[in-house]
């Protein structure tokens, strides 16, 4: 069931209206009903996983809450007749199995991801490496599809798991509710990744009807579809044509390429976010508050910028759970000590900040997939973003060299636009059909182009998947687009801004909106709106 | 052991005024290489040790709030 289907629109509104019917207390249950009935209608084949998932973090992480309570009680029945040693040294030994737990019960849960996700992978790698010695053995493929939402709800439970067993807060003792935490279905297709002292509390709490969340909750939805179906689902037309292989084994020019690219960054933002404004705006009508995933990535002045501003609840994780960790970890410091003692105080902050992105990006590269494709667009990012670091003091000193003036908007207008350039080459890299293809499209951006393309003679640049008047729509909407994002970064709140406004312009955008939708989303009678990308991560 | 904490904060970023700035986290003020600058400046002068579960946001988003930190950890070891 799409998220943009009309299906999905009738099961919520049947939603909504049981879910403020019933006794508040019961609300919790109908969210995991319909949860798991969402969960079912993409497959009975992935019950097996999220029920597995749910029932080992839930025992895992009772199992460390007792393990701490019984060491409470224990304390607290001997009352003074232990000292302040004793106590610090039961609390000691409680810690070291609380921790045992929590590194079994997180392998456990990131081995099931890997094994699924990986498996493909490290079979045919092993099959060509056979190959290279000439040696007559391969392996047979195991061909496993991931479930939906695998990583985003496995994410979920290890973040789970580490803030019990770093004591941020208590395990959720009711397995019901907990289930709600790790299967909440607007969030299962494609996140956003969220933290149980954030949203497990309100999953489980209870929710007063209240029309501003109605509305405001709508508004976001009918955001969301406007930019997956009006420009996502249009736009992909470009770029599936131009990165397809049947397109690069022709002759083709740099030009395409950017073009490509340009309408693949515009697809996977407007896919992505607009997928992620549906979710929260669905569960902002039951009165859930989930964390904001994007906060326009297009305006990025530089790749950590951009990773600020993009997959937002991602970033927070990674940061949270392996870039701290690494940075502060006794080897690192040893290494920065080290670094500094023999090379200077630069050497010594330097070390740290290369290693830990290395690995964090490393990660974020294949959390989207195991290929090699991933692998180096992980391992791409963490060299621009270690280095910028890196090079920050001597970027500094060019500027002054060079008397530029950082604080002026052209010289932010000059970061973003290359910020931009950089993440053209990145997604080249994860979006061309191969490695090799990837190298050839990104060599031809820097070496050739098609003038009569770049000053749109001859039609040429309507011959790549989209005619005159849908190239129109595009530019119209990518233009209501950027608006937006400029007012939101200009910190103006959208909806409760337009929620001051008169009865008839507000009524007036709404409407217009929907009909714009309506009218202009790419779709018809039987048609179901292309999958969402980050749906199959 | 305050004015030490803005000596740290201004040695990593000299153009904030860490005395009355109360969301440097929240408002984005201090990335998480700042963070981990001030967390290995703090280490280093009060002989501390600042684990990563102890970076969350309200510990660091004002000096004072990083005082009340170390105070709590000198207190713990």
């Amino acid at each position: 069931m799409s998220f943009t289907s009309f299906n999905f629109f009738v099961f919520l509104a049947v939603l909504v209206v049981v879910y403020y019917v019933v006794p508040k207390k019961l609300q919790w249950v109908i969210l995991l009903l319909a949860s798991y009935g969402f969960y079912l209608s993409t497959g009975t084949e992935n019950l097996a996983y999220i029920l597995f998932t749910t029932l080992f973090t839930y025992a895992g992480a009772m199992y460390m809450q007792k393990l701490r309570d019984d060491n409470r009680a224990k304390v607290q029945a001997q009352g003074d007749d232990i000292t302040k040693d004793q106590k610090r040294a039961m609390k000691k030994e409680v810690e070291k199995k609380v921790k045992r737990v929590q590194i079994i019960t997180v392998v456990v849960n990131l081995g099931i991801l890997v094994f699924v996700k990986a498996s493909g992978f490290f079979i045919s790698n092993l099959n060509d490496l056979f190959g290279v010695f000439h040696w007559d053995v391969s392996v047979p493929m195991v061909n496993i599809i991931a479930p939906l939402g695998l990583s985003y709800y496995t994410f979920n439970s290890i973040g789970y798991l580490l803030d019990v067993s770093h004591a941020k807060h208590d395990a959720e003792r009711h397995l019901g509710k907990f289930a709600l935490f790790v299967s909440f279905f607007p969030s299962i297709v494609q996140g956003p990744l969220f933290r149980y002292k954030d949203v497990g509390t309100q999953l489980a709490g209870t929710h007063a009807f209240n029309y501003d969340n109605i509305k405001f909750g709508a508004q976001l939805i009918l955001w969301g579809v406007f930019k997956k179906l009006v420009i996502a689902d249009r736009v992909c037309a470009i770029s599936n044509l131009v990165f397809s292989p049947e397109f690069l084994a022709g002759e083709y020019y740099g030009s395409q390429v950017f073009f490509g690219v340009l309408a693949y960054s515009f697809q996977i933002y407007c896919d992505f976010s607009g997928g992620t404004d549906i979710t929260r705006g669905v569960a902002q009508m039951m009165g859930i508050d989930l964390p904001v995933n994007f906060e326009q990535p297009f305006f990025a002045t530089s790749m950590a910028d951009f990773w600020r501003r993009w997959h937002m609840s991602l970033g927070a994780w990674m940061r949270e759970f392996v870039f701290f960790p690494i940075m502060l970890s006794k080897p690192v410091s040893n290494l920065s000590k080290k670094a500094r003692n023999r090379f200077g105080a630069y050497a010594g902050k330097i070390v740290p900040s290369v290693i830990a992105p290395m690995v964090v990006f490393f990660l974020i590269g294949i959390w989207h997939g195991i290929t090699w494709q991933y692998i180096v667009n992980g391992l791409y990012n963490a060299i621009i973003i270690s280095s910028t670091v890196a090079l920050t003091p001597a970027y500094a000193k060019l500027a002054e060299v060079l008397r530029i003036n950082t604080e002026t908007f052209s010289f932010r207008l000059f970061q973003m636009l290359r910020t931009f350039g950089l993440l053209c080459i990145s997604r080249i890299i994860v979006k061309a059909p191969s490695l090799g293809d990837a190298f050839v499209m990104i060599k031809k951006m820097f070496t050739s182009w098609d003038p009569d393309f770049i000053f749109f003679r001859d039609g040429k640049i309507f011959t790549l998947g989209v005619d005159a008047p849908q190239m129109t729509l595009l530019i119209v909407a990518i233009m209501i687009l950027f608006v937006v994002g400029i007012l939101r970064e200009n910190g103006l709140k959208i909806r409760e801004s337009l929620a001051k406004q008169h009865f008839l312009f507000r009524w007036g955008m709404v409407l217009g909106l929907l009909a714009f939708v309506l009218i202009f989303g790419v779709y018809g009678p039987g048609y179901d709106a292309s999958a969402f990308i980050y749906g199959r991560f | 052991m305050l004015e030490k904490i803005i000596e740290i904060l201004k040695s990593i970023r000299s153009d904030v005024d860490f005395e009355k700035e109360e969301s440097l986290i929240d408002g984005g003020i201090l990335d998480s290489f700042d963070i981990v600058g001030v967390v290995a400046e703090l280490c280093e002068e009060f002989d501390i040790t600042i684990t990563a579960d102890q970076l969350e946001p309200e510990n660091f988003n004002s000096a004072k709030a990083i005082l009340k930190l170390v105070e709590e950890i000198l207190d713990e070891e």
